[in-house]
């Protein structure tokens, strides 16, 4: 889809009104299902996912497992009414499946796994809506509902997006690209640990300079410490809450 | 569900013992590649990687471009941990790799590959068999792949209307596929908490390994993958740096498919009458017919010269003949010469 990017460096506005920096309203929730031992529902933008955690319990293969450490199993569903077009997308698509293990290792070395020996812990995401930083989203989620779980983890695990805009003179970086941007602008999802300039999860996707992914990702890092203090607000105004009412 | 063993605890230590000490234990330095094999078939596009082709029908929501599939295949003579028919999460994450690193990065100009838009186009199928396993599959399968696709030659195709005329083989020479640019993988392995970091680890050091990050550049510059699943976190510059020396790995690999490549197509330039009329070789054939005009040129010329010689000396003679400078009219000429001296001298001085 050919998009005009052009105006961009006429007002240094995005197609949504956004400066280069800004990100988009970040809402989530925790403890939304009553069911789950942890869950959580993230909205970045019009990018909706909603986030379950299963265990640590007893898992479906603990005979074959690793056995001192727990298994983390991610399980991603699109809906079919979230992109623009309707489209089913199976359990067996690819990009699913690199997502679920980009989830998968990225918890995994995060988690204090050897806590729980001989174990499973399953996530289990629905993607409701989406309007690009689906891969970022779904981090987001996960870091909230294994939180919400209560399952100890080194720190929180914060994801957002940085693009590169167009033009060949005047390589700016934005932050938080939206669905249409994607398309059109390279752009990689970065993953933080907490606050600290550690990397965990980097994907890029769409070809690029060399000399611009160096401005892409310190916009990207930048933006996922931001992105920490948003979820750090909510899950203490959740404990705060917790508190008060004596849950 | 077989498994791939598991390296003992003193295997594992053993390897991190000897990354802290700065050995490898194939005796490599932590940023050299093992040695790339690379070798091809007797037919076009068999490199590790065997590529087929038919006509087809396009996309109808892709009208003007064609199709390019890429396929992999793990056999259990890799590795035992490999299983038939069931895709392992390997499997995915190599074809998921390929696909971003050659096709989503536009490496394969598509556009190449049709022949009447919206109704005949070429597919193109990339099967890679994975047939031994010691690490770094994805920049080995990588390579294969770019090596075949530049290794690969399409058939010619004329068009006249709706018509389509398939050249084979034999009638015309096949045409190679239109690639924008040459994407190639390499991996790096961290260890000890990131202070280690090995480029194009082997089995083993993969299986101790604490993260990776495949970078995918071409030659000129352009990162077109960047891809790290979690992992241990690593430091951002670090990562950065990582682009830079994956920049020399792969313009390394690059000039050596490049030079393989040209001894290939050496080994298969015999000549004969598809090479006459091939326009690549057509020069060759010049060359030598250039070679053998410049002999008859030389030879004719030779002969003008000497027959022009001939002609000139008899010329000569005829003229000197007529003029009476001969040798006899020298005679004559010296005598009234002598004459003059002797008579006219006289009769001049009388005057």
């Amino acid at each position: 889809m050919p998009l005009d990017t052009s105006t961009y460096s006429l007002a240094l506005l995005r197609l949504d009104g956004r400066r280069w920096n800004e990100l988009r309203r970040i809402h989530a929730q925790i403890s939304t299902q009553a069911a789950a031992d942890g869950s959580s529902y993230l909205e970045m933008g019009n990018t909706k996912v909603i986030c379950t955690v299963t265990g640590p319990a007893e898992g479906r293969r603990t005979a074959q497992g690793a056995g001192q450490e727990c298994r983390v199993e991610v399980e991603i569903s699109v809906a079919g009414f979230s992109g623009v077009e309707r489209k089913r997308r199976g359990r067996a698509d690819k990009r699913t499946q690199e997502m679920q293990h980009t989830l998968t290792t990225a918890f995994s070395s995060i988690l204090f796994t050897h806590l729980y020996p001989h174990s499973t812990i399953i996530l289990t995401l629905h993607v409701l809506s989406q309007d690009g930083s689906l891969l970022a989203a779904c981090l987001n989620a996960a870091t909230l509902a294994l939180i919400d779980a209560g399952i100890p983890m080194s720190d929180y695990l914060c994801a957002c997006t940085a693009g590169s805009t167009a033009n060949e003179d005047t390589d700016e970086p934005l932050l938080d690209l939206n669905g249409l941007e994607e398309q059109e602008l390279p752009f990689l999802t970065a993953g933080v640990l907490g606050d600290s300039d550690k990397v965990a999860v980097l994907m890029l996707e769409t070809r690029v300079r060399v000399e611009r992914v160096e401005g892409m990702l310190a916009v990207a890092v930048d933006g996922c410490k931001r992105v920490r203090g948003i979820l750090d607000a909510v899950v203490r105004a959740h404990g705060r809450r917790m508190v008060e009412e004596g849950v | 569900m077989p498994r791939e063993a598991e390296l003992s605890l003193n295997e594992r230590e053993f390897i991190l013992q000897a990354l802290r000490e700065n050995v490898r234990l194939d005796g490599r330095a932590f940023d050299d590649i093992r040695e790339l094999q690379l070798s091809f078939g007797d037919e076009y596009g068999v490199a590790d990687v065997r590529l087929g082709k038919t006509s087809h029908n396009p996309f109808p929501d892709r009208k003007f471009d064609g199709i390019f599939t890429i396929s992999t295949e793990f056999s259990p003579m890799a590795s035992p941990a490999f299983e038939v028919g069931r895709p392992t999460e390997a499997e995915t994450l190599l074809s998921r790799l390929l696909e971003k690193a050659i096709r989503r990065s536009s490496a394969l100009d598509t556009e190449g590959l049709c022949i009447i838009a919206g109704l005949k186009c070429f597919a193109l199928r990339a099967d890679v068999h994975v047939l031994d396993h010691d690490g770094g599959l994805v920049d080995a399968a990588c390579i294969a792949l770019v090596a075949a696709l530049r290794h690969f030659r399409r058939p010619d195709v004329r068009v006249e209307g709706e018509n389509v005329t398939v050249y084979s083989v034999r009638e015309r020479e096949p045409v190679p596929l239109s690639l924008l640019h040459h994407p190639l993988c390499v991996t790096f392995s961290y260890f000890n908490g990131g202070e280690v970091v090995l480029v194009d680890a082997n089995l083993v050091e993969e299986q101790v390994r604490e993260a990776e990050v495949v970078v995918t550049m071409n030659r000129h510059g352009e990162v077109c993958q960047v891809a790290k699943y979690g992992g241990l976190p690593i430091d951002a510059l670090a990562l950065l740096n990582c682009t830079n020396v994956a920049l020399a790995k792969v313009q390394m690999l690059d000039k050596v498919i490049q030079q393989r490549l040209e001894e290939d197509a050496k080994r298969r330039d015999k000549g004969g009458l598809m090479a006459e009329l091939n326009g690549d070789t057509l020069h060759k054939d010049d060359d030598r017919l250039d070679r053998t005009t410049d002999w008859l040129a030389w030879v004719s010329e030779w002969i003008e010269k000497a027959i022009g010689l001939t002609v000139g000396v008899v010329a000569q003679r005829y003229a000197v003949r007529c003029m009476g400078v001969s040798e006899g009219g020298t005679g004559r000429g010296k005598a009234r010469a002598r004459a003059l001296e002797e008579g006219e001298g006289e009769t001049v001085r009388a005057m």
